[in-house]
């Protein structure tokens, strides 16, 4: 038997019992493993090891399944919270930008108008508007950006944690 | 014939869908299913490939997490199943590097439970029991010592069912790989099972 016939049988038995062979590839394996006692040897060892790994059991316990239900939930909330947030800020964003740009022109010309009834520089004038243009945008993402996040392991599954030991005790 | 399993693609197709549809809405009802009908088997893959059940039950949770955020990610066009166990194998792998760097062959820590899950023996007399009991015991040792590599590919072509080619998928090697581990894997254990005949 060449190299070629192992292979052949070899990949036939690998798929076999999952993926299925055609009719034609099954007599052929039939009368190959009659033949060779390498691929008899193999095709042995594959049955063995399949009935014995599926005669290994592992269960979940129902209290892993409902802390896990617990945990996914508490995240599932965490990660809606934080969506609606970021849509918050994106309508914010776009209504800020909207405004920024419709108005632009009319505090131009009012600091103009101020700069000129104060008799303010020019100089002084520009970045002026341009600062008072910006200031509400400058705040707000400073307060944002230091505002702490709520974050997943210290808000709802510590409190959900306590909830359970306590309920435990 | 043909009918029947067009029927089935189209029930599976419809299903495998539904998931994916349900994982995008993050829809607790569909997560809370999804929990219930693979707890075993992902808590199974889990305990081969971390040779821990206390291990294997961070990661279940850990993976369930992964789902629920990577939810959005699943097209719906592979079989759920396949997609999950990807998960958790990227989540065992991730665990395996944080604690050993140099190899993920050999991360057994000592000092943990050597026997993470209960072999259940199958036989309907005492003596039968006793017999595939230590049978049990020496196939268990055997799959304990298989390097992880194959261990992994053994577990998903026989308890998940997988195919040769979801398997090269989900752990990311060429197929010619997963038939040489498979192959490897199963001599390897050959005399365990074959223990009482050699």
């Amino acid at each position: 038997m060449n190299g070629n016939g192992h292979d052949r049988a070899i990949d036939l038995l690998s798929r076999r019992d999952v993926e299925g062979i055609a009719d034609d590839d099954s007599r052929w394996l039939e009368m190959h493993l009659q033949e060779c006692e390498e691929c008899a040897s193999f095709d042995r060892a594959l049955s063995g090891a399949e009935n014995a790994l599926r005669s290994f059991t592992v269960m979940a316990s129902a209290s892993l399944v409902e802390s896990t239900r617990a945990r996914v939930h508490a995240r599932a909330q965490e990660l809606r919270d934080h969506e609606a947030r970021m849509v918050l800020i994106g309508v914010s964003f776009c209504l800020g930008a909207i405004t920024s740009t419709l108005t632009a022109w009319v505090w131009w010309k009012f600091g103009g108008w101020i700069a000129q009834w104060l008799g303010l520089p020019s100089g002084v004038v520009e970045p002026g508007v341009l600062l008072f243009w910006l200031l509400p945008a400058v705040v707000v993402a400073v307060l944002m950006a230091t505002r702490p996040p709520a974050t997943f392991e210290g808000s709802l599954v510590q409190r959900f944690m306590k909830d359970r030991l306590r309920g435990m005790q | 014939m043909v009918a029947a399993a067009f029927s089935t693609l189209i029930t599976m197709e419809t299903e495998e869908s539904q998931i994916a549809t349900g994982l995008r809405r993050r829809d607790p009802d569909v997560l809370d299913a999804l929990i219930e009908q693979y707890q075993h088997r992902l808590l199974r893959y889990l305990a081969h490939m971390t040779g821990n059940r206390a291990t294997a039950e961070d990661l279940f949770q850990e993976t369930w997490i992964r789902v629920l955020e990577k939810g959005h990610q699943y097209d719906g066009k592979s079989r759920f199943a396949t997609w999950l166990m990807t998960i958790a194998h990227n989540v065992a792998i991730d665990h395996l590097r944080k604690r050993s760097p140099a190899s993920l062959d050999q991360m057994r820590d000592p000092e943990e439970d050597i026997a993470p899950f209960e072999p259940v023996a199958v036989g309907p007399s005492p003596f039968d029991q006793v017999s595939a009991s230590e049978d049990m015991v020496r196939i268990q040792a055997a799959l304990d010592d298989l390097p992880r590599i194959f261990r992994e590919v053994l577990v998903l072509r026989f308890q998940e069912q997988l195919k040769l080619e979801e398997i090269a998928k989900l752990v990311g090697i060429p197929l010619a790989t997963v038939k040489t581990r498979l192959y490897r894997g199963v001599m390897a254990l050959r005399p365990a099972f074959m223990g009482g005949a050699q």
